[in-house]
């Protein structure tokens, strides 16, 4: 964790205060919450993000989660993200995302949003089992919808999951449903801070349980144009017994 | 079970593609396209090192969209919103000196969703204007500066939302039915509109003339100066929008082309603010086609075969200033 958090402070420092691109407005999931709005990266730029996520649940040792990730545009309205999550506590890890797993995605935004339709999109991911106590290959599928009102933007990621080979009392298959909000700050004299509240529910990783309910707050500030921080809180309120207290999140993305 | 999961599956790719495919008929359906710029050493050389121009052209990137969602959301009907508060609130964000553009889609959201097109158009010209900038300030040698003109050129061009390089005639693209609505009407608005087309066109042949970092902004400094006079004392006398080879002749000789591109976006900007402007099109559905319309017709590089506007001969332009 020390590594990671001296790499974040490295680049925050040295990384030259130039450019344009990455974009504060433009939401991917974590970054810093869960939610993700229906656009993808222009076609041509590279991004990585990474971040370090504090898991403090109800039951069970506190978890820390680092998510880096690359992504690309790879086509016009299209970007494919190279993924591996690694969490402390690799063996208390349940459901798809285990500790180490190669992820795979990639988001299709079908189009713009204009007057009469909200901008669509569809994300496909594949998580391969190079983690810990990981086997199968783990698919998911999540629409993506994106509708303004003025500033205000609405966003709606409804998603399901199916493991390849679920283990234990893991289920089979997770649906997972997310409403988010988000908001530019500031206008019309500060361009540089999206403000982004979600809820979500989502099937529990074990069978029997309830679901994983609760919500989450996060800022993205435009550090500048190369470079986005971000930061979230959030907690559950219903779910299993080793659900979140609360979680937080802080990360950077880096465009060029 | 498993076999249950799959159905599921199937089930939500079938609910994408049922609302999906309709959304391909819909006549409003668009993509977004955004494309990357042209990434090289010298991106953000501008920003780097002549931070204080850098930090106009930041200012002036949320004029237009201010404008446009202002007199999309006034019907253009109340001059004194748009003289006053579009502009002061212009003039006060050019003031803050902002160091990083600002997100135009949180200017301009109702906008942005009329005419994504148009924008996109704007973004990949303005993107090129933006690299130019960059190339001229960067260290590199004039033929290395010369060859990545022509390579960001050649990228600009590669792309359906590329504008014509062809040389326009102005004069014709300024008779339509609605055209000078805005000018005549908002003059004060119109004619701050202009003084940063001066000064984003003015500061090439000073920047290239000039051989060092200290010298580039001692020379751009009495453009800078002449700018926020017309900010404060906007040229209302100007009877046509500044042109590339005005102000910035050597350039327009070494880079017809691109000179070309920037006087027509310059001149699709005042198209566009005509049309919004204008009550005989009374509708955000027509303002939205006759925007795609001309866009399509007579300033997209895709339309040079048939483009009627194309001036075969290219006439140096006279000055109007």
């Amino acid at each position: 964790m020390k590594l990671m958090i001296s790499l974040a402070l490295v680049l925050l420092i040295f990384w030259p205060l130039s450019a344009r691109a990455l974009d504060h407005d433009n939401l991917d999931p974590n970054r810093p919450i869960q939610m993700e709005d229906a656009y993808a990266i222009p076609q041509g730029e590279i991004g990585l993000e990474s971040g370090v996520r504090v898991n403090d649940r109800r039951k069970g040792k506190t978890q820390f989660i680092f998510q880096p990730q690359i992504i690309y545009g790879a086509f016009r309205n299209t970007q494919i993200e190279i993924q591996s999550d690694i969490f402390t506590e690799p063996h208390t890890v349940r459901g798809s995302n285990k500790s180490g797993d190669l992820h795979l995605g990639v988001l299709y935004n079908f189009n713009t949003e204009t007057l009469t339709l909200p901008a669509f999109a569809v994300r496909l991911e594949a998580d391969f089992p190079t983690g810990v106590r990981s086997k199968g290959v783990d698919t998911q599928m999540t629409g993506i919808l994106t509708r303004s009102f003025g500033r205000l933007r609405f966003h709606v990621n409804a998603g399901y999951t199916v493991l390849g080979s679920p283990q234990d009392r893991e289920r089979d298959g997770t649906y997972r449903l997310v409403a988010a909000v988000s908001y530019p700050i500031g206008y019309p004299h500060r361009f540089r801070e999206t403000l982004i509240v979600d809820v979500y529910t989502r099937q529990s990783d074990l069978v029997h349980q309830r679901n994983n309910t609760g919500i989450e707050i996060g800022v993205r500030h435009q550090l500048s144009s190369r470079i986005v921080l971000d930061g979230g809180l959030g907690t559950e309120f219903v779910g299993p017994s080793d659900r979140s207290v609360i979680t937080g999140t802080v990360g950077l993305s880096v465009g060029f | 079970m498993k076999t249950k999961q799959w159905r599921l599956s199937a089930l939500v790719l079938g609910i994408v593609v049922w609302i999906t495919l309709p959304l391909t008929a819909c006549e409003q359906f668009e993509q977004r396209d955004k494309r990357f710029y042209y990434r090289a050493l010298w991106n953000f050389s501008l920003r780097d090192n002549l931070k204080e121009l850098d930090i106009d052209f930041n200012g002036i990137d949320f004029g237009h969209s201010n404008l446009y969602e202002s007199l999309l959301l006034t019907g253009a009907n109340n001059v004194s919103t748009i003289e006053d508060k579009a502009r002061k609130e212009t003039l006060r964000f050019i003031a803050s000196r902002p160091i990083l553009p600002p997100n135009e889609e949180a200017i301009a959201p109702t906008y942005m969703k009329l005419a994504w097109r148009a924008q996109n158009t704007f973004d990949e010209a303005h993107a090129l204007h933006r690299s130019t900038y960059d190339i001229y300030v960067s260290d590199l040698s004039p033929a290395e500066k010369d060859r990545a003109i022509l390579n960001v050129l050649a990228y600009y061009q590669d792309s359906p939302y590329a504008m014509t390089p062809q040389r326009l005639d102005h004069q014709r693209l300024d008779r339509f039915p609605y055209s000078k609505t805005f000018r005549e009407t908002f003059p004060l608005f119109n004619a701050t509109i202009w003084a940063y087309h001066y000064l984003q066109v003015a500061v090439y042949d000073p920047l290239s003339a000039a051989p060092d970092l200290p010298a580039k902004q001692q020379a751009v400094q009495p453009i800078l100066n002449t700018y926020h006079h017309y900010l404060e004392h906007p040229p209302v006398q100007w009877t046509f929008m500044p042109l590339v080879a005005e102000y910035s002749p050597r350039f327009a000789e070494q880079y017809p082309a691109i000179a070309n591109i920037f006087d027509n976006l310059h001149m699709l900007h005042d198209t566009i603010s005509d049309i919004l402007a204008s009550d005989q099109l009374p509708t955000w559905d027509a303002k939205r086609k006759e925007i795609y319309r001309v866009l399509d017709s007579y300033y997209l590089a895709s339309a040079d075969a048939t483009n009627p506007m194309v001036l075969h001969e290219s006439p140096f332009p006279h000055s109007q200033h």
